[in-house]
């Protein structure tokens, strides 16, 4: 508990954003989600609810803005008075972006939410003391709090639901902020996994629970820092920058010919989530 | 132009005039402190509601993820600039104005820090754990994060708590002793014998006294000033649209001062009355207070309308939506009564014939303080309903019952300490209305010896 | 992933019990000292089993009748999530939110636990011999005519068994219904192509138009659809990217992803699928000509809201990007006039020449035992006119609801009523279990023993289910056992050999192991095998589809007229999730945002704005929605992807029974369907409704994930789309 302590930990944890200082080495979690290919269905949805213990509020609680939707399907139509929505409707799976310069995790007064050396923006439940600035702070509003203690709410997980709880990650009590963690539980056990076996995760062999059951294969997830890996590929061949706040390729000419951006890019947030803009045909 | 205190007020009157407060007190007392416990009951019962059920209870959510109990907090810490205003500030200028009423201006400034702290353990989802955030030693070898504004405003609050206890403090000890000396025995001489720390009013002891005094006042206005910039920080330091905005620090602490002088009009007519105080607390004290609140006012409009300004001339498209948000939305009635009463109405005070009305600047200061009060709730409020991301807007979100009660019960916990200070230490300033009374003396003979030289 | 290969049945015997037996509270409200709570240590622990550490076993998803293969994940004992089977040919190793929410199905609260026995208004508990030997006593005095079983889809061995019983019974009355079923899209098919359900390949076309066929969303293989249209999107396929087009009076999934959604005035896709004939111009063979040569441009425009210039674009569309496929959905043939609709829209494919290219024939089984039995809503139809006539004696029913879906002009539950004896095998309490005389508990679809052939053929395959851990409840069994057991009852000596269902199963399948491909393996390392794979490729031959054009006599009606007293049409929505109720007690589906509307936990209807503003109608108003056949009330939502003359309501809420999240959430317009049938094949037509709506005067404020700010985005970057021509997306990755 001593003043070293503190600076060594600080200097480890509390570093340049976006950290140039310090790039990733073996691992940096990103992914890449390609709107023209969402449908809107739903699925990642309900199998991160099915994952990662998220509670079912029920109705009044989801009126009152309450739900724990982690991961939430957005749906946008176009704004131009058209008599009908022609042009279908826009999907936009929305969760953590796990952003390399969190503007939630300078501000949490006891350190609960950090940034890990494999660029994941982290949740400690058990150091939350529920102050909500981080959510107060995220301009996406992804961070979900526990208005009220689901595990002993009726109806949350009746007998014999609460057997169907992933053990590899807490159920959590009412006070504390939780958010997509790209599914860190299964993470570690692969790193181990990796570990055990010496050598590192490869491209594919773990999947988040979204892009595992995405079925038109929108969500591609893995290691930025692997040029092999498919996000990285995509990442490079969108030409979006993990740390630019504005991508080289929107001067560029014909830069506008990639589909790849992120969103609120411009609050300098250094989201870890590409999107790849939808397409549509507009001459049919 | 009356003079602020008659100048043939002899000691001993004074002495007796603010020890008949400290008298065992009427049945309208009794009447109050059973009000304020009744409304710090509803506060308590709505607190163990809401812990036991957890912050759902208090009609929070995402977005809306902070409510009524950061508003109040903020208003409950400005309202504590008031004690530091009149005490120290007031003090280095010599203005001898403030010598009656500074004491129960100090009181309120410590009673509003400690009602302040309370809505900082209610906001908490996990309030039992609060000690996360001091740096205790602890085996996880674990630093609260020091980046965190929060934490400031925590670091920030204690220092400026404990530095305004002391400063309450060390400013009565001749008066305690005073009370010492004149009370009849029992637990109450004891105490007071205690607290006086053996003062004898010689000549040494004023001195250390008098440096003392000043020393800490000279340390507690950077303080003051710090702690509500420090907390304009929660917000300035965010992106979130209606509170990036660089000039929150000097406006919450206007703001505060704001507030703070309210509060004091409020209080010095009431404690004037209940007293009987008259002589003390003047009616042209009251116009000089009238009047410093009206310059403050008009410094707070001065910043709230560069803040509108900066918005609506910049280029922050989201912020500039947020304003006019403001102005047409759901929350636009308080927010224009905001404004009202906090840039109109203190208008009446510009008036000479108003500032000496006790019920007009009754009212007023009440009205300028529920404005303050509608200023903390609209910094805090509409960013969460109308902010950066669209499809989290949520319009309709108001707080509840739990929110409402807490925030009314902790009027009821500022008014039971209030009192109860008001009952147990004098809350005019003796030895200070004698000094002043001394002073307007020997300038009533400066004058008569100069008017009598110029013959 | 740990390699499962042991003996299934000893690892289920040995963890199961321990497994079941710690309750895990996940709370702390109990404990080992209170005795609510114990733990077990494993005395055998099976070597591949380790605290901690996932096993996988693959089964079939019940949820749907698409069939998709699954994996589930087991973790000391319990099964705790579901993914996609990677080896399967339907979904890829991928899931939709119906699968991952089938161990909600398997986990709810308000399963049936124990056989119950009716007694006035309540169901007493009895056991197994005692039910049984109940329905033996029954069957006793009525003939083989006077039973029925009615049923939902179902194919693989539960079948065989089914059949088997009603043969030894005397009975042909199987009906297998369905509330939800592309029927009148099959019975269509059939005469246009030679097959009821043609395989489509979505991914090796150029352009795909759908006259709302929502198979992004419910239709058909969502999932399977879903992964072809995956690859449909992607720019670096040798044909570039795929454009859908989607038509239909009210936006589905899959019209929410078109390029382009053209609303219909509802029930004329057939005119306009023979407008596009008449545009294609001199291409078109001389028959399917002469049936389009009065659908003009003007008139098709006129007849179905269409533009005509935009009849002449899809049509030169088509003509140009070669291979394309038409898709006939629910919104074309839920009108007494649609198998004309789906017959037009299947010659428009044949005459675009289509066949053979995006759509073909799936293979036709050999075991044509296991095959499956697709329901329909008409063999509902015949059920409830012979209990209507008390020929009905003894009814079993196993997988339907049709006290639920039924509209209310059938009747049903009055005719239900002269049924003396009714058994159903149910999961939960629902609405039809609540009529019966008997509830036979069963196993849920993660605990229970089966094969299934999916309706939608992509390989000749046969699923295997097999349970996922022991069962939660032990008064609970497997459909194939009670069938067994009342084989046993009948034929003891031909079925003695089969202890359960188990063991049938294993028999049957190990019998036949050489056509199943397991000729050279011996009986254990093949059934293993079949396990471990969960999927069993099925000889087959060939299918054949016609690909010459049959332009049979297509008659289609002028559009509707008008009706003054109800003015709109009904358009009842089957969403993803909700379908036809049967899911409506999985918590994780109901908090589930409607992808279109966003709105959870209850009913809505959908209102384009100018319907809206016409009758003064905003978002939350509570609407009272009247057909001549019934009333709903639900709340209104204003909602760009609906035609002006149209309402939509969707279906599967307003459950009177079933289970904590079921009941009472949302309204039930099934209840409300008018009783007209499409011609020809008998089915009902749902989307013949017209209703009319009014204000009730309430007002509440609609429960939906979208904020205030609805489906904008403000001028802010959030969710971006560009122009085709914009951007080359062939080097993408």
């Amino acid at each position: 508990m001593s003043l070293s302590n503190l600076l060594e930990n600080w200097s480890q944890f509390r570093h340049e954003h976006p950290n140039n200082d310090k790039p990733h080495e073996e691992y940096k979690w990103a992914m890449s989600i390609d709107l023209d290919a969402c449908t809107g269905c739903n699925t990642c949805s309900v199998a991160c609810y099915a994952e990662n213990n998220l509670p079912v509020v029920g109705k009044e609680k989801f009126a009152h803005g309450q739900a724990m939707h982690w991961i939430r399907i957005e749906r946008y139509w176009d704004e131009d008075d058209r008599e009908f929505a022609d042009q279908g409707a826009q999907f936009l799976p929305m969760m953590c972006q796990q952003c390399e310069a969190a503007p939630c995790e300078t501000v949490c007064p006891v350190g609960a939410t950090n940034h890990t050396a494999d660029g994941l923006n982290s949740q400690i439940y058990n150091r939350c003391i529920g102050s909500r600035y981080c959510s107060a702070n995220c301009p996406f509003k992804v961070r979900y709090f526990n208005w009220y203690n689901y595990p002993t709410t009726e109806n949350v997980w009746p007998e014999p639901m609460q057997q169907q709880l992933n053990p590899d990650l807490t159920v959590r009590t009412k006070g504390v902020m939780e958010k997509c963690t790209f599914c860190v539980q299964r993470l570690y056990s692969a790193k181990n996994n990796a570990r055990t076996e010496g050598r590192l995760v490869h491209d594919g062999e773990v999947q988040t629970a979204c892009q595992q059951a995405c079925p038109t294969n929108a969500i591609s997830f893995g290691n930025l820092v692997d040029p092999q890996s498919k996000v990285a590929k995509q990442w490079e061949q969108q030409k979006v920058e993990l740390a630019k706040d504005k991508q080289l390729k929107d001067a560029e000419e014909g830069g506008t010919d990639l589909r790849g951006y992120r969103i609120l890019e411009e609050l300098r947030p250094y989201p870890s989530v590409m999107y790849l803009e939808r397409v549509r045909e507009s001459a049919i | 132009m009356g003079k602020d205190i008659r100048e043939d007020i002899a000691w001993a009157q004074i002495n007796t005039d603010v020890l008949k407060s400290l008298e065992s007190p009427r049945r309208l007392f009794w009447v109050i402190i059973g009000v304020a416990i009744a409304m710090i009951g509803v506060a308590v019962g709505c607190e163990i509601y809401q812990y036991q059920n957890g912050m759902g209870v208090a009609n929070m959510d995402n977005p809306h993820v902070w409510g009524l109990y950061i508003a109040t907090f903020i208003f409950w810490i400005g309202m504590s600039h008031s004690g530091t205003l009149l005490s120290a500030i007031l003090h280095l200028m010599h203005a001898d104005w403030r010598k009656p009423i500074y004491r129960f201006a100090e009181a309120m400034t410590t009673f509003s820090l400690m009602t302040a702290g309370l809505f900082v353990a209610v906001h908490l989802g996990r309030v039992w754990q609060i000690y996360y955030a001091i740096p205790y030693p602890n085996e996880r070898w674990v630093w609260p994060n020091f980046q965190s504004p929060l934490l400031w405003d925590a670091m920030a609050i204690f220092t400026y708590l404990s530095s305004s206890v002391l400063f309450l403090y060390v400013g009565m000890i001749p008066d305690l002793a005073i009370v010492r000396d004149n009370i009849h025995p029992g637990w109450r001489k004891k105490l007071y014998t205690l607290l006086s720390l053996g003062w004898e009013g010689t000549d040494r002891q004023w001195r250390n006294f008098r440096i003392t005094y000043l020393t800490v006042a000279c340390f507690l206005i950077p303080l003051a000033v710090s702690v509500h910039s420090i907390v304009a920080s929660d917000f300035a330091m965010s992106q979130q649209p209606g509170w990036h905005i660089t000039s929150f620090p000097p406006y919450f602490v206007a703001g505060a001062l704001y507030s703070g002088c309210a509060a004091i009009i409020t209080l010095f007519i009431i404690l004037r009355y209940v007293f009987k105080f008259e002589e003390y607390m003047t009616l042209s004290i009251l116009k000089k207070t009238t009047r410093l609140t009206f310059a403050i006012a008009m410094v707070w409009t001065y910043l709230n309308l560069i803040e509108y300004a900066t918005v609506w001339y910049g280029h922050d498209q989201v912020a500039k939506d947020l304003l006019i948000q403001k102005a047409i939305g759901p929350y636009a009635p308080f927010w224009w009564s905001m404004n009202f009463c906090g840039s109109i109405v203190p208008f009446l005070m510009a008036f000479k014939r108003f500032q000496t009305s006790i019920p007009v600047m009754f009212a007023v200061s009440l009205l300028l303080n529920l404005g303050m009060w509608l200023e903390r709730w609209m910094i805090v409020a509409p960013t969460f309903s109308h902010g950066y991301y669209p499809w989290t807007w949520d319009h309709d979100q108001w707080p509840s019952f739990v929110q409402w009660g807490i925030v009314f019960g902790s009027f009821g916990w500022f008014t039971l300490l209030f009192m109860v200070f008001c009952k147990v230490f004098p809350s005019v300033s003796m030895y200070e209305v004698k000094e002043m009374v001394y002073h307007r003396t020997l300038a009533l003979k400066k004058d008569g010896l100069a008017t009598k030289g110029a013959h | 992933m740990i390699e499962n290969s042991f003996n299934r049945r000893d690892f289920l015997k040995v963890l199961g019990w321990g497994g079941t037996a710690v309750a895990l509270s996940g709370c702390g409200n109990t404990s080992v000292e209170d005795g609510k709570e114990f733990v077990t240590s494993y005395s055998e622990p099976a070597d591949y089993e380790i605290p901690s550490i996932g096993v996988y076993f693959n089964s079939t998803c019940a949820q749907c009748d698409a069939g998709c293969n699954i994996m589930g994940r087991v973790r000391e004992g319990r099964v705790l999530k579901l993914e996609g089977n990677a080896g399967s040919s339907i979904n890829r190793g991928k899931m939709c939110g119906l699968g991952q929410a089938g161990v909600q199905a398997h986990y709810n609260p308000d399963r049936v636990r124990e056989p119950l026995l009716r007694n006035g208004n309540k169901g007493e508990t009895l056991t197994w011999e005692k039910a049984l030997s109940l329905i033996n006593e029954k069957l006793g005095g009525v003939k083989g005519e006077e039973v029925a079983f009615l049923t939902g889809g179902i194919s693989g061995h539960a079948k065989v068994l089914l059949n088997n019983y009603l043969e030894v019974l005397g009975s042909k009355n199987h009906y297998a219904y369905e509330a939800v079923s592309p029927g009148v899209v099959r019975a269509a098919n059939k005469k246009a192509y030679g097959v009821e359900m043609p395989r489509l390949h979505l991914d090796k076309a150029r352009v795909v138009v759908s006259f709302g066929a929502d198979f992004l969303g419910a239709w058909v293989s969502p999932v399977h659809f879903s992964m072809q249209y995956g690859q449909f999107r992607k720019g670096s396929r040798p044909e570039g990217r795929g454009v859908l087009v989607q038509i239909e009076p009210k936006m589905t999934l899959t019209g929410a992803n078109a390029d382009h959604w053209i609303p219909i005035r509802p029930g004329t896709e057939g005119i306009l699928a023979l407008g596009i004939i008449n545009a294609l111009g001199a291409s078109v063979p001389a028959d399917a000509a002469a049936v389009a040569k009065d659908y003009t441009a003007e008139r098709v425009s006129k007849d179905t809201g269409v533009p005509a210039e935009q009849v002449g674009k899809l049509a030169a569309l088509l003509k140009e990007r070669s291979p394309s496929l038409v898709l006939a959905g629910g919104a074309a043939e839920g009108y007494a006039h649609g198998s004309q609709n789906a017959a037009a829209i299947a010659l428009l494919n044949q005459v675009l020449g289509n066949v053979g290219k995006t759509i073909d024939a799936s293979d036709t089984l050999q075991f044509t035992q296991i095959a499956p039995t697709t329901g329909s809503r008409a063999s509902l139809q015949v059920l409830n006119d012979s209990m209507a006539q008390g020929k009905v004696k003894v009814l079993f029913s196993y997988g339907a609801n049709p006290v639920y879906t039924a509209p209310a002009s059938m009747k049903l539950v009055e005719n239900l009523q002269k049924v003396p004896f009714k058994v159903t095998f149910a999961h939960y309490l629902d609405e039809t279990a609540l009529q019966a005389d008997l509830v036979l508990p069963l196993d849920s679809a993660l605990e229970d023993w089966g094969t299934s052939v999916p309706e939608y053929l992509v390989d000749a395959q046969l699923s295997i289910q097999q349970p996922l851990m022991e069962k939660l409840y032990p008064n609970t069994r497997g459909i194939g056992d009670i069938l067994l057991a009342l084989l046993k009852q009948r034929r003891a000596e031909d079925y003695k050999a089969y202890e359960d269902f188990y063991s049938y199963l294993r028999g049957a399948m190990v019998q036949n192991k050489a056509a199943l491909g397991g000729a050279v393996a011996d009986d254990d390392s093949f059934w293993n095998a079949t396990l471990s794979s969960g999927i069993v490729k099925l000889p087959s031959a060939a299918g054949s589809i016609l690909a010459k054009v049959s332009a049979a006599a297509i008659v289609l009606p002028a559009p509707a007229a008008e009706d003054a007293s109800y003015p709109l049409h009904l358009i009842p929505a089957v969403s993803a999730s909700m379908r036809d109720g049967r899911h409506a007690n999985l918590s994780w589906l109901q908090e589930s945002p409607d992808p279109l509307t966003t709105i959870v936990w209850d009913s809505w209807v959908e209102l384009h704005p100018k319907t809206a503003a016409k009758l003064g109608i905003v978002e939350g108003d509570i609407l009272e929605v009247t057909s001549r056949s019934g009333s709903i009330k639900a709340q209104a939502y204003v909602f760009p992807g609906i035609h002006p003359d149209a309402i939509s309501v969707p279906l599967g809420y307003g459950h009177e029974a079933m289970g904590r999240y079921a009941k009472g959430v949302g309204a039930n317009v099934f209840k409300m369907l008018d009783p007209v049938m499409d011609k020809e094949t008998g089915e009902l037509a749902i989307n013949e409704t017209r209703v009319k709506v009014s204000k009730t005067g309430q007002r509440v404020i609609v429960v939906k994930d979208e904020g205030a700010a609805g489906g904008k985005q403000m001028g802010r970057k959030i969710a971006v789309k560009l122009s085709a021509d914009e951007v080359d997306l062939s080097e993408e990755v």
